[in-house]
């Protein structure tokens, strides 16, 4: 109302000067946030290449050259160290043996781990991460949601001085470290198991469904190209399906049960993760097609792993040995802050080993049990 | 200047309590508008604070960066998300159009490999289509907002799904390099987080939009009430197209910066965004029934949940538990908006009225036998009706050289009455608003105060001018006092200054009497210069000054003092300029309005005659407190307004004689009278009829205008 009385009480001419004025403003605005645009960078520090890599001074690690000063010399590298994790969800196998392996294996350095858990939202994982940075831990560990997500925030890590190592999935940005499976060896393998069983001459339909992860995820990304590369060499093997779950069981239920209700004569179904693919396997049993379709998939969560494979839902299964990988990973950080090399000048992986586990034919040491694990802690 | 300084005895310390109101602070407080967001950004401002000292380094530059960073994306899709809530719907589907929004910039950009300023416009276009489908639902169609962008929500995260599989490898696999894109993803404009800056900017512009400007207001209007949007011509199914396209567009703006900053396409992006601001929104004082908030409400909102969730998670909660206390904060936020919108009103009308202490002496007798000026008689019942029945209340009356009768009625008109015995009735003039008190300026222009709008003219021929509706604003009131709320009685000075009355800036007309309950000075003696156009507060703390006439001479400008019972002089030229002095003190009722007499006297009108309840009632402000809070209002003692008298006094302040109509069936309440050859004229507020009566010592030429600039025929 008021200023519809102010707008009619103007002139024509006033009115029109309104307008210029406000048109030299917008000129004016757009210019000077133009020119006070600055593009910053995506890596906060440029990882040190060539010469400049080569004139990244080398830490003077003399002085440990009888035992009584070697263990000083630990000790001040390690004790109080911090080292922080941000995994994309706790409350799974997988990320609380992680946790619980690592914890003790810091703790036993005279180390302390910090975690964070977004549970599974990615906003509260770029957050931490983030936050994380401005704490300046010694040690970060993640777990990237995918190839893109963290990929600055590791950058400005690195650039802050900390060591930042990725477990298992890996973001576009490579950093210190990486510690987990070779995710291309693991579709390979997964692939050659399924061209074996469902492949020209095996007498099957050859039909496959994929379950792939998420697929914005480099672990996803490379256990699927990797499957697919040996699949296709067979020319009897159809994938008939080849959808993202989510890392979610019951997404990955209910996209097998859709594919078995199409195709009955499955093969195979194989998933990039156990306890997704559970979620198949179930699936595949509802169907009571249990042992006419062959249920593959890798993962790493311990005695859960054991237990599907026992009770016959997981015909055949890929470990990557999620306790091993946690003892790494506190090696590897161990190992910077005794060098105190400069995060952004080491580049190195230790890909996990991995091994095959049947009904009745696996290390029982692969079934770590983080529940009662847990439990005997406190 | 203050005249009620001297108005109370007594101990001061009780003086003191009772003019010193924190409840009266309190209550302006939580009228005016800005405190509705005033807890959310307490809060704000505490969490921040909690942050800072509980978290290192949380108090950093370079941590506030990258929290503004964070945060801007979000800011974005609760503004889009407040401005569906303020129309009065919702738009579930920020979150999606933010996740497709995201995806449509990285596959534009990184696959397409489009000039940015291409993927800028077609991110943005995507928004605006998808607003623009639920805009044509719900403003043209008449869907539910609410289902309606759930569908949309739904159907556009399955999109999103499809579409983010489809693309997935190629995006996770880009690395296409482009300044622009790094200003807009990573970059810095002057010295803020780009993301945060345009967001500021969008915030700005959006703030004025919609509290500033035509289209916010028909936004908001519709939100309140479509029903009465509409009857009041706003077009509501275009206005509403637009809020939704709007919000899309916004919400795309914050999928398009997520997309520039993390360059990520994650099945995730945007999950339980719609949730997350719609808890800012709600949290930031927007109502969810609509009408209601601003952007930066929704900002606030949007800032107290991010640095919420963002602590927790600095804090290590467990994910699942910050989930659930944002859930909490919702439920407690709707619970909050919900009684506060239910209940502020009601909590403002009981501490509103803030009585304070006023000690009147013993009034003068007004029985019939007590031989005062102010002794009751029966003068007034012979009074002759004038438009009985044809008048709603004349405030004030007034006749011109014509010799024509003029009143302002209830209906917010000024009726003219005509002809040997006023027979004749017509509306001289409409203006709206409450005409009070008149007076003729000396180009016979009919000043009039108009209660709820201010000084107004009128010229010979009907046409309605404003004079002035504002003043000089007190610096430390929180009422926003600049507005004339209640102007009561004028007087024109020889100089042509219009002297007015404000009785009471805290109350509005169709509540002054609660001002009687208050009895604090709430007035003020206003004049206004018809020569510079300027208005100017002459006394701010005037306990409800009424009647307002400029002495004969016109040096001084008398003027009521309706709780006081007491009636100043104002010297406006002359040694005295300037001061303020009492004219007539300890009347026994309470004045109205004051007008010149032919002898050189001073006719009063007295609205009500003061009753010893009501004068101990005023010694005893905390029995009137408790009054209020504690019984209906139709039960609380007022003062007493129901019958009066007039009364004359001569130039030194003496009361001379009255005139009554004892029961009232004439004339229940007086307000005004005017003296016009020989006869005396009568208004009362509530009356039904203007009243004359004969005066047969008066000189029987005398009128108002030729008293005020001079006979005609001296002038031509």
């Amino acid at each position: 109302m008021k200023i519809t009385e102010l707008n009619n009480s103007l002139s024509p001419r006033q009115r029109g000067e309104g307008a210029r004025t406000l048109a030299w403003a917008m000129v004016i605005g757009i210019t000077s946030l133009i020119t006070a645009c600055d593009p910053g960078t995506r890596n906060a520090v440029e990882p040190p290449t060539g010469a400049a890599a080569a004139a990244v001074k080398t830490p003077d690690l003399s002085g440990g050259d009888s035992s009584a000063m070697l263990r000083t010399r630990v000790d001040t590298a390690l004790k109080g160290k911090v080292i922080a994790w941000v995994p994309v969800a706790l409350g799974m196998p997988l990320t609380e043996i992680w946790t619980q392996v690592m914890r003790a294996e810091a703790e036993a350095r005279g180390m302390k781990l910090e975690v964070r858990d977004p549970n599974w939202n990615t906003t509260a994982g770029l957050q931490a991460v983030s936050s994380l940075i401005s704490e300046r831990p010694d040690v970060l560990v993640v777990h990237n949601p995918n190839v893109q997500l963290y990929a600055r925030e590791l950058a400005r890590a690195e650039a802050a001085g900390i060591v930042v190592i990725q477990v298992n999935m890996v973001s576009n940005h490579k950093t210190s470290a990486y510690v987990g499976a070779n995710w291309k060896t693991v579709g390979r393998l997964l692939g050659e198991e399924i061209v074996r069983a469902c492949g020209t001459g095996s007498g099957t339909s050859g039909k496959v469904a994929i379950v792939q992860g998420e697929a914005t995820s480099g672990t996803s990304i490379e256990q699927a190209q990797g499957a697919t590369e040996v699949l296709a060499t067979d020319k009897g093997i159809r994938i008939v399906s080849n959808q993202a779950a989510n890392w979610d069981a019951s997404k990955a239920h209910d996209i097998t049960a859709t594919v078995l209700q199409q195709h009955p004569d499955l093969c195979a179904t194989v998933g990039f993760w156990g306890v997704m693919q559970a979620g198949a396997a179930q699936a595949v049993k509802s169907a009571g097609l249990q042992g006419k379709v062959r249920v593959y998939s890798s993962g790493g969560d311990g005695k859960l792993d054991c237990d599907n494979v026992d009770s016959g839902l997981f015909t055949k299964f890929l470990t990557y040995d999620a306790p091993s990988q946690a003892k790494v990973i506190v090696q590897f950080a161990s190992f910077m802050l005794q060098t105190g090399l400069p995060p952004s000048s080491v580049r190195a992986a230790d890909y996990s080993r991995l091994q095959w586990m049947e009904k009745g034919k696996y290390d029982p040491g692969l079934c770590y049990d983080p529940a009662r694990r847990g439990a005997a802690r406190s | 200047m203050s005249v009620a300084a001297t108005m109370v005895e007594g101990g001061w310390l009780r003086r003191l309590r009772w003019r010193i109101s924190l409840r009266l602070f309190l209550s302006e407080l939580l009228a005016k508008r800005w405190m509705e967001p005033a807890i959310p950004f307490a809060l704000m401002v505490g969490l921040i604070v909690l942050f800072s000292i509980t978290t290192p380094y949380y108090a950093t530059l370079g941590n506030a960066q990258q929290l503004g960073r964070e945060f801007a994306e979000a800011g974005f899709v609760a503004v889009a998300m407040a401005l569906t809530v303020i129309s009065g719907g919702i738009d579930l589907s920020v979150g999606s159009v933010f996740a497709l929004a995201n995806l449509a910039a990285l596959v534009f950009f990184n696959i397409w490999n489009w000039p940015v300023g291409l993927v800028i416009a077609a991110t943005l276009c995507i928004g605006a289509a998808v607003g623009a489908v639920n805009g044509f639902l719900i403003g043209y169609l008449r869907t539910r907002p609410f289902l309606t962008t759930l569908v949309t929500l739904i159907v556009l995260r399955a999109s999103v799904d499809l579409l983010g599989q489809h693309f997935s490898v190629p995006l996770a696999m880009a690395s296409r390099v482009s300044w622009t894109w790094d200003v807009i993803g990573v970059g810095w404009i002057a010295k803020l987080p780009s993301n945060l800056a345009i967001l500021g900017i969008v915030a700005i512009v959006g703030h004025f939009l919609l509290s500033r400007s035509r289209p916010g207001w028909h936004l908001t209007a519709i939100g309140s009430s479509r029903k009465a949007a509409r009857h009041a011509g706003i077009r509501v199914e275009r206005v509403l197209f637009l809020t939704y396209v709007l919000s899309g567009m916004l919400a795309a703006a914050g999928g398009l910066f997520y997309a520039a900053r993390l360059n990520s396409s994650g099945s995730d992006t945007g999950v339980g965004w719609e949730i997350s601001a719609l808890t800012a929104v709600v949290l930031g004082g927007v109502s969810l029934a609509g009408g209601r908030g601003t952007v930066a409400r929704a900002l606030i909102g949007a800032v107290i949940v991010f640095v919420l969730v963002n602590g927790l998670v600095r804090m290590g909660f467990p994910g699942a538990l910050s989930s659930t206390a944002l859930g909490a904060v919702l439920l407690i936020a709707v619970g909050i908006d919900v009684k506060w919108a239910k209940n502020r009103g009601k909590a403002i009308q009981k501490i509103y009225v803030n009585p304070t202490m006023v000690e009147l002496p013993p009034a003068p007798s007004i029985a019939a036998d007590s031989g005062t000026a102010f002794a009751e008689n029966t003068r007034l019942q012979a009074s002759e009706e004038i438009g009985l029945d044809q008048v709603q209340g004349p405030e004030d009356v007034i006749l011109d050289r014509q010799d024509r009768l003029y009143c302002g009625v209830r209906e917010g008109w000024i009726l003219r009455f005509s002809g040997p015995n006023f027979e004749h009735r017509e509306v001289f003039a409409r203006i709206g608003g409450r005409p009070l008190g008149m007076a003729f300026d000396r180009d016979e222009n009919l000043i009039v105060c108009v209660g709820g709008m201010g000084l107004y003219g009128v010229t010979p021929a009907g046409k309605v001018y404003k004079c002035t509706d504002q003043t000089q604003r007190s610096l430390f009131k929180l009422n926003d006092d600049s507005r004339l709320r209640l102007a009561d009685d004028c007087d024109i000075a020889p100089d042509g200054t219009v002297w007015f009355s404000e009785a009471t800036i805290r109350y509005e007309m169709h509540s002054w009497f609660l001002d009687g309950i208050e009895g604090r000075a709430n007035g003020r003696l206003i004049a206004w210069d018809p020569a510079t156009n300027k208005t100017r507060t002459v006394i701010k703390d005037a306990v409800f000054p009424n009647g307002v006439c400029v002495a004969h001479d016109g040096r001084s400008v008398l003027f009521c003092s309706s709780w006081l019972c007491r009636i100043y002089r104002h010297w406006i030229e002359g040694p005295k300029a300037g001061q303020t002095e009492v004219f007539a003190d300890n009347l026994p009722g309470y004045p109205d309005n004051l007008n010149r007499a032919s002898d050189g006297g001073y006719w009063l009108a007295m609205v009500g005659i003061r009753s010893p309840t009501f004068d101990l009632l005023m010694r005893h402000p905390g029995v009137r407190t408790r009054m209020i809070k504690q019984i209906p209002p139709d039960e609380w003692v007022y003062p007493g307004i129901n019958n009066g008298c007039i009364v004359k006094f001569d130039e030194s302040g003496r009361a001379l004689e009255s005139m009554w109509d004892p029961g009232g069936t004439k004339h229940a309440t007086v307000t005004s009278m005017r003296e016009h050859k020989g006869w005396l004229y009568i208004g009362g507020l509530e009356n039904n009829r203007i009243g004359r009566v004969r005066l047969p010592d008066a000189d029987p030429d005398w009128n108002g205008y030729d008293a005020y600039w001079g006979s005609a025929r001296g002038r031509s």
